[in-house]
């Protein structure tokens, strides 16, 4: 091991080094001590709880490049950005980034004119100071192996601050993408609600299909002040041999509310973290994920509910399909302190499993110090109800378009939730072509020429 | 006679989970006819029409069963509903996150009847009146935390847009109340003709009274044991099974389990 090659541009020292000295000074610190916390902490193994059930013995961080040449996929990448945005939210402004940084920022005039932020992360630094550091203490530089890289090593990234009482008058679709072998990407998005402020934030995470190996290290920050309202969605497709570790952290203060919808397609390997931290009396989070995997897609979802303050209401709902040798994991804790009286706290996670080596498995916990609350969870898998079958069937539905409508439908509750109309037609026309039995494990992007 | 739209199951034999249930069912129903199909609870009724629209859980071990000149035992349920067969589920499943619009529209389409959008919506709504279905039910999901009567409602709304050549009723005048019973029958007579075999399983004659049916059967033990004209009805509503089956096939055992039916 100590004799092996370096390949050029690997994650390493040197990525670090060239980060470190572009950064502005108290961003550079914490890379330095970020990247210090990675190589100090090992790589999650099955004794860590968080990956008993999640396998990345095989993942080898250094093999991935963080700093590559041109692919030339770049152009066909951003056209099928800005399409989705088409299809998605036309009058949205979109800030898309690649892994060499920011390489499109339009549309953010309407929000520049209500003063609302909208940059990257790198920029905004250097420019918003204050709001960046306080949003990002939320992704402590040694919290763990994965985050600790991505504390060291994002590049470019959305930002977007939203001053207090503005209601954003557009949505904000922060896109990224990466391609090329071995090609590291590091998506980086915060998002700063100040008190009383509202935003719709879209992320969306491509890379072609037709991609070799990736890993792509992600993190989601969103802060919502008091009284704040932010409607995020997110879709992730990477490629199905994309190594996808990500962490949603959002933070809400008193009587703010966050819906959160992610639709999950893409990866060979995906471990997301989806943190609540519901901070302030009567805060509220709708929590709400569609996931389908196939082929041998491993999907890990891990999520959180704490609940830290009296009165506060959180609701998760996780659909998940699996077909082929597909896995799905997933894990959730309802939190609940002391203080935390006259709180609802929900999770449920439906599995369908459709083929016979296809799996999924549900672990909910709770963990109440409370005693006037109400929480509950429930977990169930399956596989498509011979009598729905049969019901169709006797309408004269034949068996394949049966079974496609019931998975599809079975999806529907968890779609109905989607705050924002146009995405959530966007990802019911991702499952209908799922459903048809094509794969949504990355996107058609124009080749090189 | 083989081209003429009449179902004829001769001897059937089925069972379930190993069980027989159905003993030798002999029945003809000709197209145009309204035929009812009464017997006590756990008699096979609802068996029947499973065998007939091809459930799979329900094996046949003998007999025949033939529409329209095709035999149904070798296809599966949805081949013989695109031959023009229909069931009226007794307990109607949901199918969750799929509309009625949808769902209808599916099955339509399989039975190569697709309309363009508007005539489809404009038909629908138009049955939907009929049947006092309130318009918003386009859009649940079909049959999904529907009452009891809903579902009844929805499954003739599904009867009158897809114009089956043979329904088979399985007690869908059961839980309903009397309004709900009428709109029902309405909805079913409306429906009926003379291209059409209609085959109702009930308890009760009220709705009998709407659709004047042509031949009444009583199913008893998995087989026909009496049939006859529309005063057979009436006769049961008075009497009870015990003087019908008491004189034939039925035991003490039989009679006790009618008691408990009625
Ligand atoms: N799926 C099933 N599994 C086991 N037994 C069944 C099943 N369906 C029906 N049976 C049995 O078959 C008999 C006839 O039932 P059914 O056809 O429902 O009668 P009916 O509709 O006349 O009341 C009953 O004894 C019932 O318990
Ligand atoms: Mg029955």
């Amino acid at each position: 091991m100590a004799t092996q090659l370096q390949t050029p541009g690997a994650i390493g020292p040197e990525a670090v080094t060239t980060r470190v000295e572009s950064a502005c000074a108290w961003l550079a610190a914490r890379r330095r001590a970020a990247w210090e916390a990675y190589t100090a902490l090992p790589m999650p193994d099955r004794t860590n709880e968080d990956y008993r059930r999640t396998d990345v013995s095989a993942l080898r961080p250094d093999e991935f490049v963080a700093d590559p040449g041109e692919t030339g996929h770049g152009a066909g990448l951003l056209a099928t950005l800005r399409e989705m945005r088409e299809r998605i939210a036309p009058e949205a402004a979109f800030v898309a980034a690649t892994r060499n940084g920011v390489r499109a920022c339009e549309g953010t005039d309407p929000l520049l004119a209500q003063g609302v932020l909208v940059s990257s992360l790198e920029e905004a630094a250097e420019r918003d100071e204050e709001a960046v550091r306080r949003a990002l203490a939320h992704v402590p530089v040694d919290g763990s192996k994965f985050t600790s890289l991505w504390n060291a090593l994002w590049r470019g990234g959305v930002f977007v601050h939203v001053p207090a009482g503005i209601e954003a008058r557009v949505p904000v679709i922060a896109a990224y993408s990466a391609a090329g072998e071995q090609a590291a990407v590091f998506p980086a998005t915060v998002v700063v609600l100040e008190a009383n402020a509202s935003l719709t934030l879209v992320e969306l995470q491509v890379s072609p299909a037709a991609q070799g190996t990736m890993l792509s290290d992600s993190v989601t920050v969103l802060h919502l002040g008091e009284g704040a309202r932010l409607d995020y969605c997110l879709l992730q497709r990477w490629s199905a041999a994309t190594w996808h570790l990500a962490t949603h952290r959002a933070v809400l203060e008193r009587d703010s509310r966050l819906r959160f919808f992610a639709a999950t397609f893409g990866s060979r390997l995906q471990k997301a973290y989806w943190d609540a931290l519901l901070e302030g009396p009567g805060a509220d989070a709708t929590l709400t994920g569609v996931c389908f995997g196939g082929g041998d897609q491993h999907l890990d979802h891990q999520s959180l509910q704490a609940h830290m303050a009296p009165s506060t209401h959180s609701d998760l709902l996780l659909k998940v399909a699996v077909r082929d040798r597909a896995q799905s994991v997933y894990g959730g804790l309802i939190s609940v302190d002391r203080v935390a009286q006259k709180t609802d706290g929900y999770v449920q996670n439906r599995n369908l499993m459709l083929s016979r080596g296809a799996k999924a498995s549900g672990i909910p916990m709770l963990e109440i110090q409370a005693n006037d609350v109400r929480c509950s969870h429930g977990v169930t898998a399956g596989h498509i109800d011979d009598d729905q079958r049969f019901y169709a069937h006797s309408r004269g539905i034949e068996p394949e378009a049966a079974d496609r409508m019931i998975v599809r439908g079975f999806m529907q509750d968890a779609l109905d939730r989607c705050p924002h109309e146009g995405f959530a037609e966007f990802v019911g026309g991702v499952l209908d072509e799922v459903v048809a039995g094509h794969s949504a494990a990355g996107v058609e992007a124009e080749a090189p020429a | 006679m083989s081209d003429t739209a009449q179902l004829v199951v001769e001897g059937l034999r089925a069972s379930v989970e190993g069980k027989e249930i159905l003993n030798g069912v002999d029945l003809v129903v000709p197209a145009g006819e309204i035929h009812a199909l009464m017997g006590p609870n756990g008699s096979g009724k609802s068996t029947l029409a499973y065998t007939l629209m091809g459930h799979p859980s329900y094996a046949v071990t003998g007999g025949s069963a033939s529409f329209a000149g095709t035999d149904l035992l070798p296809l599966a349920a949805d081949e013989r509903a695109r031959l023009g067969v229909f069931l009226c589920f007794q307990y109607p499943t949901s199918i969750p996150g799929v509309s009625v619009v949808n769902f209808l529209r599916a099955a339509l389409k399989a039975q190569g009847r697709e309309m363009p959008a508007r005539e489809f919506l404009r038909t629908l709504s138009a049955v939907m009146r009929e049947l006092n279905i309130d318009e918003s039910f386009r859009s649940r999901y079909i049959n999904d935390g529907f009452s009891g009567g809903e579902k009844k409602r929805m499954e003739i709304l599904q009867l009158a847009l897809l114009r089956p050549r043979l329904a088979i009723l399985d007690e869908t005048d059961s839980g309903l109340d009397v309004d709900a019973l009428r709109t029902v029958a309405e909805g079913v007579g409306k429906v009926a003709g003379p291209d059409m075999g209609l085959l109702v399983i009930t308890h009760y004659p009220r709705i009998l009274e709407y659709l004047r049916p042509d031949v009444v059967h009583v199913l008893h033990r998995g087989r026909v044991v009496v049939s006859g004209g529309h005063d057979l009805a009436r006769r049961i509503e008075s009497d009870g099974y015990d003087p019908i089956l008491g004189a034939g096939t039925a035991g003490t055992a039989a009679r006790n389990e009618t008691k408990g039916a009625l």
